[in-house]
């Protein structure tokens, strides 16, 4: 005790970094970000300044035992996505929908989508690797940020409609008994896509790093072909690799998800109150900042308009962000599919 | 279809409410503030937790998914910081839902949020939880413009006006404060941003009382008197002041 207070000639409450930002979070990430001297280039606790999004990295085909995967790693996010398929019989559905199965040409291309929640054709699941984040207690239940993440995931899967259901129909045209009798086509099974999330490693913005990887996963993905064979009256599967045939997607939807960090309001503050909206958080940020906002843009579908297409917004927790700050997040949105969108692309040609 | 609410009608819950809407009901429980478990306790806020029961069947990673965003949105408007390491638990029981909930072909987390919403203010309010705020919630439909309505925007649609609009293009869920603030947006479908900006103030003017004294349009007397949620929501509360004020009022 007494050489303590020989050895300090400093003011006595004096931290080193990390152990400020374990005591008051709050006001670590205040005295970051309020920068006095440089209002506009003040920076983040992690070094990024509050627009900038951590650049995503991208490598496909990983796993060998699955027909598409992926791993994304954003910063130090790491999500692998694997995607297997599996047949599901035609005979095996109880209640097989009576839909008419696409005549082969485009006209259809927007509709007959039902199958894909109906039959439940696409299973994600998401699983937080032991030690990928220190609130993960092994051995558990899942929790319910996990829960909440997959939910989130399989809804925009199904309401972003970005996989076709013909892709998946296995379809078999009997020959026809006479030659001009119009044959009618039966759809005999389904493929079933199991979407596997792990994390290996979880720093915040949980939601868009797995999106990412199930995109780049999808995009990956080739099915065999499969076929109704007439004579053993079963599914079979080629195994030419050269007729796999990749999904076609609908659109390239990315997710970008900001945090509100709200200065203290109570306290000697004086003058007014400065609030701070933080792209891509981590895992520090998230815990510090209550509302957070998610943004999915796709602007693929309106590439010769330069108009981007919004897919979902959703936004809670907190009343600061308002109808104007939506505007310039939609248009961060709109710079980070930018990215994402060159990035996956890359991908693909390597 | 009016909305219709009875306070405090569980004598073991310290604050109950009963919300019936548009063929959905739901009660609502609030016990609180009561001493939390020590893995939940935080130092300087009270804990909120919210758990959803559905009317049939068991809970699934849906009700999660809802209950995260009633738990983000009240928390908000809860103030924590005032009873600091206590727990103030809401529980949510949906007792029915409109009969073509399912075959409506919106997702039901979008159509059951703004009720799961109000119960539970209603519930809080009739526990005395302190509020910062009050908030009143909507959820708004934009059907294909393809349907015969030509794209008109459906406020706070029926399960059976869903049924018909069939196909959907975007829904939008709203929740704002008393204080004009949007707490919680839950958009999806295909959009752009100035369809939303266009919903959202259109939410707002249901949401929160007119200052200007403009009148609603003729659209919301066509709802049968659903008017303005913020009104409604007051008239609510001066119930139950009045109900609570009786033995100073009875002479």
């Amino acid at each position: 005790m007494a050489s303590a207070n020989t050895a300090t000639s400093t003011p006595a409450l004096s931290f080193p970094r990390p152990i400020f930002a374990a005591i008051s979070p709050h006001s670590f990430l205040q005295a970051h970000l309020s920068n006095p001297t440089a209002p506009n280039k003040a920076f983040r606790a992690n070094g990024r300044s509050a627009h900038e999004f951590r650049t995503p990295g991208i490598k496909t085909g990983a796993l060998t035992h699955c027909h598409g995967s992926a791993v994304v790693r954003v910063g130090n996010t790491s999500v692998v996505c694997g995607v297997r398929g599996e047949i599901l019989r035609a005979e095996d559905i109880a209640d097989p929908p009576s839909s008419t199965p696409d005549t082969g040409n485009e006209v259809h291309e927007d509709g007959g989508d039902d199958e894909l929640d109906s039959l439940r054709l696409l299973v994600p699941n998401l699983e937080l690797n032991t030690g990928s984040t220190p609130s993960n207690i092994p051995g558990s239940a899942p929790s319910s940020t996990a829960q909440t993440l997959i939910t989130r995931i399989r809804s925009l899967l199904l309401s972003t409609r970005i996989l076709r259901a013909r892709d998946l129909r296995i379809v078999y045209t009997p020959p026809p008994a006479t030659p001009d009798e119009v044959p009618d086509r039966q759809v005999k099974a389904y493929w079933t896509l199991y979407v596997d999330i792990m994390f290996i490693s979880l720093d915040g913005n949980a939601f868009d790093s797995a999106w990412l990887a199930v995109l780049a996963a999808l995009r990956d993905t080739r099915l065999p072909k499969a076929f109704f064979d007439q004579e053993m009256e079963t599914i079979l599967c080629s195994d030419i690799p050269s007729e796999a045939a990749p999904l076609k997607l609908r659109g390239c939807p990315v997710a970008s998800t900001f945090a509100v960090f709200d200065g203290w309001k109570d306290g000697d503050a004086t003058e007014g109150t400065e609030d701070w909206v933080l792209s891509d958080p981590d895992a520090f940020e998230e815990g510090v900042c209550q509302e957070s906002v998610c943004v999915v843009v796709d602007c693929v579908g309106g590439r010769g308009s330069g108009q981007e297409q919004i897919r979902r917004i959703e936004k809670s927790g907190g009343g600061v962000v308002g109808r104007e700050e939506m505007r310039g997040l939609v248009k961060r949105s709109v710079d980070r599919w930018t990215i994402c969108e060159g990035v996956l692309k890359g991908v693909g040609s390597a | 279809m009016t909305l219709l609410a009875v306070l405090s009608h569980l004598n073991r819950a310290d604050g109950s409410a009963t919300y019936t809407h548009n063929g959905y009901a739901i009660i609502g429980a609030v016990n609180g503030p009561i001493e939390v478990q020590r893995r939940d306790e935080m130092p300087e806020e009270a804990t909120v937790e919210v758990n959803i029961r559905l009317a049939v069947g068991i809970g699934s990673p849906k009700e999660r998914h809802l209950e995260s965003l009633v738990h983000n949105t009240l928390r908000s408007i809860i103030l924590t910081r005032s009873i600091p390491r206590t727990l103030v638990q809401i529980t949510l029981q949906v007792t029915s839902l409109p009969e073509e909930e399912a075959a409506s072909g919106v997702d039901s987390a979008c159509t059951l949020l703004p009720h799961l919403l109000h119960t539970a203010l209603l519930a809080l309010l009739s526990a005395s939880i302190p509020l910062s705020t009050a908030l009143t919630s909507v959820v708004i439909a934009v059907p294909a413009s393809a349907s015969s309505k030509a794209g008109t925007t459906m406020l706070s649609p029926t399960a059976k006006e869903l049924l018909r609009a069939k196909p959907i293009r975007a829904t939008h869920v709203f929740a704002f404060s008393g204080n004009r603030k949007l707490l919680l947006s839950q958009s999806m479908g295909v959009f752009a941003y100035d369809e939303w900006g266009e919903a959202c103030e259109m939410a707002e003017d249901v949401c929160c009382r007119d200052e200007g004294g403009v009148g609603l349009g003729e659209d919301m007397e066509v709802k049968g008197g659903q008017g303005n949620l913020e009104e409604w929501l007051r008239s609510v509360v001066q119930k139950k002041v009045e109900m609570e004020q009786r033995w100073r009022v009875a002479t």
